[in-house]
């Protein structure tokens, strides 16, 4: 099962504090490739790493040390929403998208050499929904597992803004699963709290929401969180209108996370992890 | 505007249901806020819903079964109100005599009775303003009809007395009746009873003080027509002159008590249909004054044009039903 998951490859443009040895560059001192310097045999005892060169180059004979970077393993989190609006799909309800992309983060952290963490919130970060940190993958796949069958409850997404309290105070990489229908003042004081983190934001939107609705009729809609009613006599003058609402929301929430520094991913339909590893040659600086 | 079940209008709060009741079948939507305001689409919700509540008002409505009340529109008329009092005794089942006016004519033959609901049929449809009653008797009195201007319902009436009849003569009754048709009814100024009979009967004085008053009080004008039974005697005969000891023959007798009343009294005398057409010409033309007389009109029931309403706002609704949007996830 854990196989079938496809994976894609992350890396991260800064340098992790992680002790845990791992794949990324970090500012830990260690078994690494990366010089970073000398230092005497008396502070640094590691007779393997003495420089001779330098050693007998020094006027007052002190015995020298290479100091090398270790690389270390970077926490990646996945925070995922989980309010009503995550249960709209035409064929494949969000959640359920959502939670195959986190198997895929996992199955990659993994491979990594990561720790891999969940977080699930809704109205409040859902304690039921949070998978620690750990470099065992398995127990967040099999909890990615569940949330593919989870239907959601209609709650808005508000728990976004205490989400930061849940992540550990090192960065991390931390993916923002969302369809991102959430005010943008309450999205840009949460982003706020997370600058501390590398985010990645990926957007589910669904095509059924706005470009696949059909060509004429009438039809009730309720909203999926607050259970607002609405009729709507669709027609071709209210989808090209409900086309350009979207395609607006869509620069709109582009330039607010470009302000962030942190491009979004949009994901809708299908996810394809490759996309995702052109994203990261794309962005982020090796 | 009343209702025949006004309790089933408690049911009316019953019609904001559907503005209660969110629609079942709504399809979930995963941010509302994102759909653009669509004028069109707020006044189609809108209407739906008020076809909704209209309907539901409608039927209800619609089942509490309202009408208007019957109403009385005062008409004035030519004619009178004429009550028919036929004897519907077995003799009118005879020929007519004819003995006065010889046997050639044409309508020998014809029964007395069948003569005169065919001669009172016409007279009948030449009065078309006229109110009609009518009562029978033959050793009672059978109430037929109360006075009303609905000439089919008169015409059927009189083409109903033929039949089986009994053998007795009960005019006093026959009388009363005719007179009590007029009683409670607004007098017109112009009210006539015709009797129509062969042969009389006699009535005790009770009776014969009892129809005095009525005729009197309630301004009535009798026609006497008798068909005479072959070899009777003529009321008009002068010349005629009792036996010693012999009580007065029974048509003399009810003619002298006739003439005695307060009000008008004509009779006349028939040995054959055209001696009773002339009869029934003669009142005709007597009995043309101008007669006030309410009409009664009965209420509209307006429960049908509720349940149209109601069907026409489910026939909406349904179409509206059909412009649904199914394909959508």
């Amino acid at each position: 099962m854990i196989e079938d998951i496809k994976s894609f490859s992350y890396h991260v443009g800064w340098r992790s504090r992680g002790r845990h040895p791992g794949r990324h560059a970090s500012t830990q001192r260690g078994m690494g490739m990366e010089f970073r310097g000398h230092t005497t045999l008396l502070s640094y005892p590691d007779p393997r790493r003495i420089d001779i060169r330098q050693t007998i180059r020094d006027p007052l004979e002190q015995v020298y040390v290479r100091l090398f970077n270790q690389k270390s393993a970077t926490p990646v989190y996945v925070i995922c929403d989980l309010s009503g609006s995550m249960n709209f799909g035409a064929k494949k309800r969000k959640i359920k998208l959502a939670a195959e992309i986190a198997e895929s983060i996992a199955q990659s952290a993994r491979q990594h050499h990561d720790p891999f963490g969940f977080i699930g919130f809704d109205e409040v970060v859902r304690e039921d929904w949070i998978s620690t940190s750990s470099f065992k993958s398995y127990r967040a796949i099999a909890m990615a597992e569940a949330l593919k069958d989870f239907h959601p409850a209609p709650v808005n997404c508000n728990g976004i803004t205490e989400v930061y309290r849940y992540l550990p105070r090192e960065r991390s990489l931390v993916f923002l699963i969302s369809d991102f229908h959430i005010p943008n003042t309450l999205l840009e004081e949460s982003l706020s709290n997370l600058l501390r983190h590398h985010i990645v934001p990926i957007v589910l939107w669904d095509s059924a929401e706005y470009k696949d609705l059909p060509d004429f009729g009438l039809t009730n809609v309720s909203d999926a969180e607050t259970g607002e009613q609405r009729t709507l006599f669709l027609r071709k003058e209210l989808r090209e209108k409900i086309i350009a609402s979207f395609e607006k929301r869509r620069n709109e929430i582009y330039e607010l996370f470009m302000r962030f520094d942190m491009p979004p991913f949009y994901v809708e339909g299908e996810f394809d992890a490759d996309l995702l590893t052109e994203y990261f040659h794309q962005f982020v600086a090796a | 505007m009343v209702f025949s079940h006004p309790w089933l209008l408690w049911l009316l709060p019953l019609a904001i249901l559907p503005l209660l009741l969110q629609r079942t079948h709504a399809k979930h939507y995963s941010w509302v806020d994102m759909l653009p305001a669509d004028s069109l689409s707020d006044l189609i919700s809108l209407l739906l819903k008020v076809f909704a509540v209209l309907t539901l008002v409608f039927i209800i409505t619609g089942l509490a079964a309202p009408h208007t009340k019957e109403q009385k529109i005062e008409r004035i008329g030519v004619g009178a109100q004429i009550a028919l009092v036929l004897d519907r005794s077995a003799s009118m089942d005879d020929p007519f005599s004819g003995g006065s006016s010889g046997a050639g004519n044409s309508t020998v033959g014809e029964t007395k009775s069948v003569a005169a609901a065919r001669l009172i049929t016409d007279f009948v449809k030449s009065r078309q303003q006229d109110m009609f009653g009518m009562i029978t008797f033959s050793n009672s009195a059978m109430y037929v009809l109360p006075l009303s201007e609905n000439k089919k319902a008169i015409i059927a009436a009189v083409q109903a007395t033929g039949g089986n009849a009994l053998f007795q003569t009960n005019i006093g009754s026959g009388l009363t009746s005719g007179a009590g048709l007029f009683d409670k009814i607004p007098d017109s100024g112009s009210r006539a009873l015709i009797l129509l009979s062969d042969g009389a009967g006699r009535m005790d004085a009770n009776t014969q003080q009892k129809i005095k008053d009525w005729f009197d009080r309630l301004h009535i004008s009798l026609y006497w027509i008798v068909l005479r039974q072959p070899g009777g005697l003529s009321i008009f005969d002068t010349k005629y002159v009792r036996p010693e000891d012999a009580a007065l023959p029974a048509e003399v007798e009810l003619n002298d008590f006739f003439k005695t009343l307060k009000s008008p009294f004509k009779a006349y005398e028939a040995e054959d249909p055209k001696s009773l057409q002339l009869a029934m010409n003669d009142i005709n033309n007597r009995e043309k004054k101008p007669i006030k007389y309410l009409e009664k009109i009965p209420g509209r029931d307006y429960s049908d044009f509720c349940f149209v309403i109601a069907a026409l706002m489910i026939s909406l609704l349904l179409g509206v039903k059909y412009l649904e949007v199914k394909t959508w996830h």
